[in-house]
């Protein structure tokens, strides 16, 4: 079937939602594609909190300079300025649609610290501050009636004469591929935590966004720039806010120490990600880990602070590890969480291609630079998401309708077919995906080298040609997850690629790409931007740069 | 051993049957029934949900009589075991909620302390009148039934009040009873559902509907008879069958037993002295499996 | 550790997998019959696992052909939601040692739900009636300005929490008694989402819900059994919630049905003599000029009489009945 609409918005999480809604209020005829319900969209993992500037005797020009500084000065600083002044009325906003924000004595809005924050400005929900905002927004996305085609997974940007055209979705339930025309299509379909082993995302983050405006030919940008999140539970991967420390908690090593005094004396706990998960990193490796482990230590804020500000954690140390926080300290180790870089855009969330937009995880502004801050991530979605929906909407209303398609829906059909009709050769998705994820850890996690990446890059190679021998092993129509699984293993591949292409082009340390052959932050050569783009009929991307927008904050020594 | 019996308001009303046999069971039990003739009904959750603080004094003075009897409070219906358990476990630990109730009550002579003991007979028979009494004073075994045990929602849920995490046994008991008594216990999903009964008065049909769908599960699986610790259970599964067959177009005809009248079989109380000829549905079927007549 | 686990299969297509071979992780191809079957599998996993590790497992390397939703594994996404050994629980949360008991774990796709695929269900019913109680905040005039927010306090916010945990994993409709024998039931969520709403302090159409709650398949359609509040894995306690929203009706004044007609009488009896009138009661819910309700009743009260359960006619009160009258009086409200 083909369908027609003026935006289509790909994902249903923060980004996504904000996105549509406000398409909505802007008059276009918008619609959301997921892959999965919108309540299920991994938003709803982030738990600690969202930032903004808004408390007595703080400024944007502060929350700037710490989101700046947490970057690594990677952040186009014209494009963090637009996030955190626009911060407080998002975040009021959203308080007006009835999250149900944590409130001071006086009855307004409160805080909580964070890490990289010069002052708090957090603000939360208990420690599912990712759900509140999710379940009140998917609400406002019933109460303005718009659209969601549920469990339909994207299977190709379509393209016409280089402007991004509309979706191809399989429409899970009957098996059916359709067209959906669109002027405008806003790409916000997530994190690709499943490229790393272990991590913190959830099964269905797996790149697709991603992918997608790759092959469609929009530059991803900084692809490099992997944050691992310093404290995943042991084992599992699970996030452990990172509220605790917030809220006070200590990070121990194997001797009872709180090493983070030699790594950041001033912030110990609350130094930015990148900087916490290389030490947690470096003590394992001198010795000084339990098991691969380090351990969070919650035991001295006391079972009201704990029962009350952060219970989902605790019921989670409880139901996989059989520990209970207010008794013991948990084993944490870093996990991939977060990917800094993406999909190129600017503030209004558009790419280069006319009618293409991203916002959300998805995309790279860039507002995270080399590393992202604790709770700039759910503000990072509703800003852009807004700004993404409504220039989506403009662009919309001054656009012709496409009246093509049909050949890349049945082209589309065709390569869905042959896919189907692989036999089975031995080689199994899962286990492929696992040796991609294993091997993306070692050799581009936390420490990456010359050889390492090199290797890594072969190895991807040898991926790519096996999985060109993996089967789909459920033949049917209705809801065949076998083969979303293995569409799912090919974006993750062009993930991989570009992270590691792309770190291999970077030749320094910057925020969370930390290269041992290069261990100096070089600004001199490296205050930009690197940018992969993949040209039609082409093997590998084209690479290119773009210097870092600075306005008003020069690059300092980073220290914590 | 003495207990302070409650009987509830439905075994005085419309389940004499439940009274009797249960007066009747205490003895070879070695069971000291000294009744709170005083007591309140419980609200049976009702008054609870539409306010708390009456049911909460209404409660506070019954535990605070038991207290008084220096017994542990003996139930015979499911329902008042779980309205008591909840509202002594609240009262327990709920300082602003004991104060207040005990402000109520005060000038009638009693004060609620909690050191009040809520449990029903079934969990008795376990856990203080033990097995050994229990099969000492079999008479009759009961070989040859198949018995469905249905336990009703307010003696397994919430499992806090009702002490379940510590003893998750309390879950069982009905089935390892019935075994005891030489019987076979069916397995159905039905054992922990609800009858219905709370809904009797909003949407008839529905609660019909409800109670019958478990009975047919439970003979549909071989059952001869169930057996519920619940006399609203008992209202709903017996005295409303003719019309739950009729709201579900099919026949049921499964007798419903009180379990201290299954007990006083076992026990060697005749039929009659149970009251086994006073239900909705006739229990001659399955009596007459074990030789017995009504 | 071995552990057994039995899967209710369902493929409304029928055989797919045609190149099966034995010894290959495929499954040999399954008749054509759209009817449920029940699949086993043995698989080895840490001592610790849950149920959906055994999924995912399955799915993975032993029959790919396995259609189950799952994505963060940790109990937040609410994609896992399943019967397991007839109860409904969240796969992720639920630990293969405790469900093992019998030897082996049975899991499947409710049947109170419609049917998609394996372990896939139709969760359409549920987002319909989410819908249906309106579930955004309608905000109280005047609304503050671009750069304000609401004025509350805090205590009103976390209370909250607890129906803002809700991860809508539909577990508690899966198990809901009421919803399987009327499907029109609104459903311990969204009544659980409804009081979200009608307790938010900044939500101006608290009375316009309470009138809609309150109508037919709404709060009083609840039979009031605990298995939401048991089986929820987030401790949300719909159960309370929907307990909630009948007193805070009825004090808005929304009493012209059953259910306050129920609670009424109860009340007026145990004031009155200290216990249940069985005989009054059931006539004065089912309200004492609907005729019609009155003669459905009827039948089984003559069942009643002639089994010599009828109540006595003079209806005694407890001795001391004094002492609960003073209580009634005492407490005050709607039943003093």
């Amino acid at each position: 079937m083909v369908i027609d609409h003026d935006v289509i918005v790909l994902g249903a999480g923060l980004a996504g939602m904000r996105a549509a809604l406000e398409a909505a209020r802007d008059g276009a005829n918008v619609a959301i594609v997921t892959k999965v319900h919108p309540i299920r969209s991994h938003s709803s993992a982030a738990q600690g909190g969202i930032n903004a500037a808004i408390g007595e005797g703080d400024s944007w020009e502060s929350h700037a300079f710490d989101t700046i500084k947490g970057s690594d000065y990677l952040a186009d600083q014209d494009a963090v300025e637009v996030m955190v002044r626009e911060a407080p009325q998002d975040i009021i906003e959203f308080e007006h649609m009835g999250v149900i924000f944590y409130r001071n004595e006086e009855g307004r809005l409160g805080t909580r610290a964070f890490g990289g924050a010069s002052q708090a400005r957090t603000y939360f929900v208990g420690d599912i501050t990712g759900q509140a905002l999710l379940v009140t927004l998917y609400d406002q996305i019933l109460k303005a009636g718009v659209k969601v085609y549920e469990e339909w997974f994207a299977t190709k940007l379509y393209m016409d004469g280089g402007a991004c055209c509309g979706v191809v979705a399989l429409e899970m339930v009957t098996g059916e591929l359709h067209l959906l025309r669109a002027k405008a299509v806003i790409v916000a379909a997530g994190g690709m935590g499943r490229l790393y082993e272990p991590s913190t995302n959830a099964l269905i983050c797996t790149g697709d966004g991603y992918s997608l405006a790759y092959r469609a030919g929009a530059p991803l940008m900084d692809m490099a720039m992997v944050q691992y999140h310093p404290t995943t539970l042991a084992g599992s991967g699970f996030l452990m806010t990172e509220a605790a420390r917030g809220e006070g908690a200590y990070l121990l090593n194997s001797l009872g120490e709180r090493f983070m005094k030699k790594y950041a004396p001033n912030k110990m706990e609350l130094a930015a990600r990148d900087v916490t998960s290389r030490a947690e990193a470096t003590e394992i490796a001198e010795g000084r880990g339990i098991d691969g482990n380090v351990l969070l230590d919650l035991r001295h804020l006391g079972p009201e602070v704990i029962l009350k500000k952060l219970p989902q954690i605790h019921e989670m140390a409880l139901d996989y590890l059989s520990i209970d926080m207010i008794k013991e300290p948990v084993p944490v180790r870093p996990g991939m969480h977060y990917e800094m870089g993406g999909i190129k855009t600017d503030v209004e969330g558009a790419t280069v291609i006319a009618g293409l937009y991203a916002a959300g995880e998805v995309a790279c502004v860039s507002v995270h630079g080399g590393n992202r801050l604790g709770a700039n991530s759910l503000l990072d979605t509703i800003v852009f998401g807004r700004r993404s929906g409504r220039a989506a909407a403009g662009y919309a209303k001054g656009t012709p309708p496409n009246r093509g398609g049909e050949d890349v829906l049945r082209a589309e059909q065709e390569r869905l077919q042959q896919l189907l009709a692989r036999s089975y050769t031995g080689e199994t998705c899962a286990g492929l995906r696992l040796e991609l994820a294993t091997m993306m850890d070692e050799k581009v996690g936390l420490y990456r080298s010359d050889a390492g990446l090199h290797q890594a890059l072969e190895a991807l190679r040898g991926f790519r040609k096996r999985y060109e021998n993996v089967a789909v092993g459920d033949k049917g129509r209705v809801f065949n997850q076998a083969l979303t699984f293995v569409l799912e293993l090919g974006y993750l591949l062009d993930c991989g690629e570009t992270v590691i292409r792309d770190a291999i082009v970077r030749k320094e340390s910057r925020g969370a790409h930390t290269h041992v052959d290069y261990p100096e932050r070089n600004d001199a050569d490296w205050l930009k931007h690197t940018l992969l783009t993949l040209h039609r009929d082409r093997e590998e991307p084209e690479v290119s740069h773009v210097p870092v927008t600075i306005t008003r904050w020069k690059p300092e020594v980073r220290t914590y | 051993m003495k207990v302070a019996f409650y009987p509830g308001c439905v075994s005085k009303g419309a389940c004499p049957e439940l009274y009797v046999s249960a007066r009747l069971i205490a003895e070879p039990l070695g069971l000291e029934l000294h009744e709170l003739v005083s007591a309140p009904c419980t609200g049976a959750g009702v008054l609870s949900e539409q306010n708390r603080e009456l049911a909460d004094a209404l409660n506070g003075l019954t535990l605070a009589m038991a207290e008084a009897e220096g017994a542990d409070l003996m139930t015979i219906c499911s329902t008042c075991q779980g309205v008591l358990s909840d509202h002594n476990f609240h009262l327990k630990n709920d300082e602003a909620r004991r104060e207040k109730a005990n402000a109520t009550i005060a000038d009638q002579g009693y004060s609620y302390g909690g050191t009040a003991t809520v449990k029903h007979l079934l969990w008795m028979l376990f856990e203080d009148i033990g097995i050994e009494r229990v099969t000492a004073s079999i008479k009759r075994k009961l070989t040859g039934l198949k018995i469905a045990p249905f336990y009703g929602c307010y003696i397994l849920r919430p499992s806090e009040a009702l002490g379940l995490r510590e003893r998750p046994e309390r879950k069982t008991y009905l089935n390892q009873l019935i075994a005891l008594l030489g019987a076979e216990p069916v397995e159905y999903r039905g054992a922990t559902k609800c009858c219905g009964f709370p809904m009797l008065t909003f949407n008839r049909d529905k609660a019909l509907a409800m109670g019958g769908n478990h009975i047919i599960e439970a003979k549909e699986k071989g059952a001869d008879l169930l057996v519920t610790p619940c006399p609203l259970c008992h209202l709903n599964l017996d005295g409303q069958q003719p019309d739950a067959a009729r709201v579900l177009k099919q026949d049921i005809d499964v007798p419903i037993f009180h379990l201290p009248q299954l007990l006083g079989l076992a026990f060697g109380f005749e039929p009659d002295e149970l009251r086994l000829n006073h239900h909705v549905v006739s229990t001659k079927g399955a009596l007459e499996k074990v030789e017995l007549k009504v | 550790m071995q552990f057994t686990i039995e899967v209710g299969r369902y493929n409304p297509e029928g055989v797919y997998a045609d190149d099966a071979q034995p010894g290959l992780p495929f499954p040999p191809p399954w008749d054509k019959s759209p009817v449920r079957r029940y699949q086993t599998y043995t698989v080895d996993l840490p001592e610790h696992a849950v149920v959906l590790d055994a999924l995912i497992a399955i799915r993975e390397y032993l029959d790919p052909s396995l259609a189950v939703r799952c994505a963060c594994r940790s109990a937040i996404c609410g994609s896992c939601g399943m019967w397991i050994n007839g109860h409904a629980n969240l796969a992720c949360k639920s630990k293969l040692a405790a469900f093992s008991q019998g030897g082996k774990t049975r899991v499947e796709s409710p049947p109170s739900m419609p049917l998609i695929r394996d372990l896939v269900c139709d969760m359409k019913p549920f987002w319909d009636k989410h819908l249906a109680v309106r579930p955004w905040l309608e905000n109280k005039q005047p609304t503050p300005p671009a750069d304000r927010e609401y004025r509350v306090p805090n205590a009103s916010m976390e209370e909250l929490i607890q129906e803002v945990s809700c991860i809508s994993c539909g577990v508690c409709l899966m198990d809901c008694e009421s919803f399987a024998v009327d499907q029109d039931f609104l459903g311990p969520q969204a009544l659980a989402q409804a009081y979200r709403y009608a307790g938010d302090p900044r939500d101006d159409k608290t009375k316009e819900r309470l009138g809609q709650y309150s109508g037919p398949g709404g709060i009083w359609d609840c039979t009031h059994c605990f298995e939401c509040v048991q089986q929820c894995p987030k401790g949300v306690a719909p159960l309370d919630q929907i307990l909630k929203l009948r007193k805070m009706a009825v004090d808005a004044g929304f009493t012209h049905n059953p259910g306050t007609r129920h609670a009424d009488a109860f009340a007026e009896s145990v004031k009155h003599s200290g216990r249940l009138n069985e005989l009054t009661l059931m006539p004065k819910s089912t309200g004492l000029f609907n005729i019609v309700g009155q003669l459905k009743t009827l039948p089984s009260a003559i069942n009643m009489a002639r089994a010599g359960k009828l109540p006595p006619l003079i209806h005694k009160s407890i001795p001391g009945v004094e002492r609960i009258r003073k209580i009634f009086q005492r407490v005050g409200g709607r039943f003093k």
